[in-house]
């Protein structure tokens, strides 16, 4: 296995707040771009990137909403529903929760046992599946109970709660994601009229994302996913013409290469991937990829390292902490071109 | 090439065997149902294809479990098609004289049946991403003098189908209206009137194909429109 780059990320360069709450609005957010066949990084406002794609370029986006999928059990703990499995059960994670936000639960618990939630659903614990997460069943219909008691997911650099319509994106319809897919945050009705305008095509995957607190070297666990027909028809059309297929978000990435087949094209399929796209298996059906900035030795940075290989990501990292981008769901994004 | 698999209930005759005899064009294997044995074997012969018939009453668990066991065979289940139905009392009652074992056995077979199969079937319709389509009416939106018994019934399935869709994120949920057909069930409805002028069911096939084909969002649509 290829090192995972590393880097020191600055306290200070985690947005805190929705853009719209630093006095920015949604689509004013810092864009930075790197373009791998020029080698070249430059930095853009997102409202822009109507003039940085081309007529004819097919921008795929994640449809799936963001679940409030927090719940408090009691004063010290909440527990994160993160991924849905075919049984009915559902990944979940406990954070020991405080004023500041949330933090891992290192208790061992026993198998077996219940615990009673708000409202009185009772989650029974089945057996643990990595050193946080739980497979665990909930006594009711987890999505519509966590719309009635649940809240957004928060980690400590985020400074207060929000609503979940800062946490929704302009193309949310399907509510499952654990966490927003943050990367069409900065899509506004204007942006994407604009696009469409200048003839750049949107079509819709949905891929329902899990809880991001991953440990180091822990790869992403399996996720339910959607491409529709229509969506894998366009996604070959395009690239047949000689357009770009651009993924915005690290999520339309992982649906779209999970329904690849042997000749490169795109199949329309659903259901859950493990598929976890490295620069060892590189990138077969995306041609770039928006994204926001991410977690030193996260996994998603073996991800964009397929998008743009070392040196070049090496230097977009460089560059964003140089110029002071925000990390985060509500921070800045990077578009990775080819 | 196509190497999905469909469970069709109630595919003997009138839409069921269209639905079941359109899946098998379009490269679907079948698992069928229904109460009448001969009907169905008949229908096996009719359809082509690779089909497993299992005969059964709907509302009968065992049989139920059969069909569960019929797709776990097989090895998965993309799509399940809840069209068994019964029109309940007919000639149509009033609701003022609809008798109650009539209108609970309309309820059993319309709503508690594909709820009970649903149920039994979810996990291998996860693991797939597949989808639930239950076939519907307009009698249940509609207030027809003498529907009362089957338009409450549908309208149970169609909630059904609408909270089934807003708790299940891995797979889709259609109900469908299918329209006035040139079915057994219509006759049933209208008794010595002549309903040729209604439709054969294949005529709204190509609407149901393309709901299947392009995994349209959740929820309720008309055969009519969808073509």
């Amino acid at each position: 296995m290829t090192a995972v780059m590393d880097f020191v990320l600055p306290a200070e360069l985690a947005a805190r707040a929705p853009a719209e709450h630093r006095g920015v609005p949604r689509d004013g957010v810092r864009l930075l771009v790197s373009r791998g066949t020029a080698g070249s990084v430059s930095n853009h406002v997102f409202g822009e990137l109507p003039a940085l794609l081309r007529p004819g370029d097919l921008l795929v986006v994640n449809t799936s909403g963001t679940l409030p999928a927090a719940v408090a059990i009691d004063d010290r703990l909440t527990v994160h529903f993160s991924t849905p499995l075919a049984d009915g059960s559902w990944l979940i994670e406990f954070r020991h929760h405080n004023a500041a936000g949330t933090s891992p639960e290192s208790l061992t618990r026993p198998a077996g046992s219940a615990l009673r939630l708000p409202g009185g659903a009772v989650l029974t614990l089945a057996h643990p599946v990595t050193g946080r997460l739980w497979q665990a069943r909930l006594s009711t219909a987890v999505v519509p109970y966590l719309l009635r008691y649940g809240k957004p997911i928060r980690y400590s650099y985020v400074g207060r709660d929000w609503d979940l319509a800062d946490y929704q994106t302009v193309f949310a319809r399907v509510p499952g994601s654990a966490e927003m897919p943050s990367a069409s945050r900065p899509f506004t009705a204007q942006v994407v009229t604009e696009l469409a305008s200048r003839g750049v095509l949107i079509s819709p995957v949905t891929l329902h994302t899990g809880v991001s607190s991953l440990e180091e070297g822990e790869d992403p666990y399996p996720e339910p996913f959607d491409l529709p027909p229509a969506t894998a028809r366009l996604v070959n059309h395009v690239r047949w013409e000689g357009g770009r297929v651009i993924a915005a978000g690290t999520t339309v990435v992982r649906a779209l290469e999970s329904c690849v087949d042997r000749d490169g094209l795109v199949r329309a399929g659903s259901g859950w991937t493990s598929h976890v796209v490295t620069p060892a298996t590189g990138v077969r059906a995306v041609d770039g990829l928006l994204t926001g900035l991410h977690e030193p030795r996260s996994s998603h940075l073996r991800m964009l390292e397929a998008f743009a290989g070392p040196d070049l990501l090496n230097r977009c990292y460089q560059e964003a902490i140089r110029a002071r981008y925000l990390w985060h769901e509500f921070g800045d994004v990077h578009l990775m071109l080819p | 090439m196509n190497n999905q698999i469909a469970l069709v209930t109630g595919a003997s005759r009138g839409l069921g065997l269209a639905l079941a005899s359109a899946l098998v064009r379009e490269g679907y294997s079948l698992i069928i149902d229904a109460r009448d044995g001969d009907a169905l074997a008949k229908a096996v012969a009719e359809i082509g294809g690779q089909v497993i018939a299992v005969p059964g009453d709907i509302t009968d668990p065992r049989h139920r479990a059969a069909l569960n066991a019929a797709v776990d065979a097989a090895g998965g289940l993309d799509l399940l098609v809840n069209n068994a139905g019964t029109l309940g009392a007919h000639p149509l009652p009033a609701l003022a004289e609809y008798p109650v074992g009539e209108l609970r056995t309309a309820f059993e077979v319309n709503v508690i049946a594909p709820v009970a199969l649903t149920q039994l079937l979810l996990p291998a319709l996860r693991v797939r991403g597949g989808a639930v389509l239950n076939i519907t009416s307009d009698a249940a939106i509609e207030a027809y003098a003498g529907w009362g018994g089957y338009g409450a019934a549908k309208a149970a399935l169609e909630q059904a189908s609408n909270v089934l869709a807003a708790e299940e994120l891995t797979i889709r949920v259609w109900w469908a209206d299918p329209g006035d057909l040139r079915t057994r069930m219509h006759q049933q409805a209208f008794p010595g009137q002549d309903i040729s002028d209604r439709p054969l069911p294949a005529a709204v096939m190509p609407g149901f194909l393309r709901l299947i084909r392009d995994r349209l969002p959740n929820g309720r649509y008309r055969a009519a429109e969808l073509a």
